[in-house]
């Protein structure tokens, strides 16, 4: 190996490996599989190398735009029907009345967890880019190749969208009772 | 600030991505507007269980292992900007994957292309055996072979393991055969190395069986791709083995 790969290799491992966690997460999250997210994160990262030289500034949101893009391209693949409807760039208004707190104060872990998991990825994405990766807003339009605005309604829609169904998976709890 | 705009700029003001002027204004509204003030209290509560609650999914260490061994360690052609861009559209990979199967597609279907792949694919067999050079990624996961492959050319070969049946996965390797990069996937049965080629190619089904120098050769197309198997097995089980590869529904 000459010299110059190798420590083009030391840097790549310097700056990019550091953020494998973020990458695993998103792919974790948008797969909803443990087992394709490796897959699609290693595909990923050996991408990233190959593209290495065109990182400028933050390494975290350019390795998450490129794991992103991984995804989407395996869901298009292999779970076309769960990408229906993404591409819908149009930004909605902002409703003004929230979610109870009730629901969201009772529900645990698990409840979370699942109403997240059920929400369609667009929405999945921008929540978990912002609570998770705690990602700005101009990031998160950078990795998702959308406009503020849309990050803006999508975090609202998304989160109205988890509270409505944190209710619901409430309210059938309550009836079991 | 009337309720619509402080509705809209609610979410932008709990995520702290509101200027000062504008939070400043927002927050003499909320002073003002108790059932306002309230909907912000359970944005931030929402944020709040979402951060607290919701499952962080680190990658395992395995992932980490594997990821620092297959950075690779052979030379790759200085990637450029542009080819950055294009990768983050998808639509345009879409269409340079689609010329490029295209275009082999033709290569694949013109007459007497067959024999010259079949004589570079048994080359590329021997050189790789005799010079003891028989994989680029050697691994016996396909979770490794498979990326490190697709990550170096313009198409994803299926790969698996077939030792459940005998045939070992080895590892893989890229070469040039019939004018462009294809895959080779390195099985072995016992002492015998097996080597698969695999492209894309837009062919009809064709299955054919030959005998060269000592070497059998099996073709055939599935899926999209183009197979061509190399090995000094004998014709039955290498036979066995492409039945494997692609199974006759």
């Amino acid at each position: 190996m000459n010299e110059a790969l190798s420590e083009r290799k030391q840097r790549f491992e310097e700056r990019v490996l550091p953020h494998l966690d973020a990458a695993f997460n998103l792919a974790r999250w948008l797969t909803r599989n443990d087992h394709d997210a490796q897959d699609v994160v290693q595909e990923a990262v050996l991408r990233a190398y190959r593209f290495f030289d065109g990182l400028r500034g933050e390494a975290r949101p350019w390795l998450l735009a490129i794991v992103r893009n991984s995804c989407l391209s395996w869901l298009q693949v292999n779970r076309p029907v769960e990408l229906a409807g993404f591409d819908d760039r149009t930004v909605e208004p902002i409703e003004e009345n929230s979610p109870e707190t009730l629901a969201l104060r009772q529900c645990d872990r698990r409840m979370l967890n699942e109403a997240l998991a059920a929400l369609s990825a667009q929405f999945r994405e921008a929540l978990i880019l912002r609570e998770l990766e705690d990602l700005s807003y101009k990031d998160i339009a950078r990795i998702t190749d959308v406009p503020l605005g849309t990050v803006m309604s999508r975090l609202a829609r998304g989160r109205r969208l988890l509270a409505e169904s944190l209710q619901a998976i409430s309210n059938a709890s309550q009836v079991h009772r | 600030m009337t309720r619509e705009e402080a509705g809209r700029l609610l979410h932008a003001y709990v995520d702290g991505e509101l200027d000062a002027a504008k939070s400043l204004e927002l927050e003499a509204h909320l002073a003002g507007n108790p059932a306002a003030r309230a909907a912000c209290e359970r944005l931030r509560e929402m944020s709040a269980a979402i951060r607290s609650r919701a499952d962080y999914h680190a990658a395992p260490a395995s992932l980490a292992a594997r990821l620092r061994a297959s950075v690779p360690a052979v030379p790759e052609e200085a990637p450029r900007r542009a080819a950055l861009r294009a990768w983050l559209k998808p639509a345009a990979l879409f269409a340079a994957i689609a010329l490029v199967a295209w275009v082999v597609a033709i290569m694949a279907t013109r007459p007497g292309d067959d024999e010259r792949i079949a004589q570079e694919a048994l080359a590329s067999h021997v050189r790789a055996t005799l010079g003891n050079r028989l994989f680029d990624v050697a691994s016996s996961d396909q979770h490794t072979v498979k990326p490190w492959l697709s990550a170096r050319l313009a198409f994803s070969p299926p790969v698996a393991d077939f030792s459940a049946h005998g045939f070992e996965l080895r590892g893989g390797r890229l070469d040039y055969v019939g004018g462009q990069s294809v895959a080779v996937l390195v099985y072995q049965r016992r002492q015998h190395v097996i080597d698969v080629f695999v492209w894309p190619a837009r062919e009809p089904r064709v299955e054919r069986t030959v005998a060269r120098d000592g070497f059998n050769m099996e073709h055939f197309a599935r899926g999209g791709m183009s197979f061509w198997l190399v090995s000094d097995l004998n014709r039955n089980e290498l036979g066995d083995f492409a039945r494997l590869l692609a199974p006759t529904p």
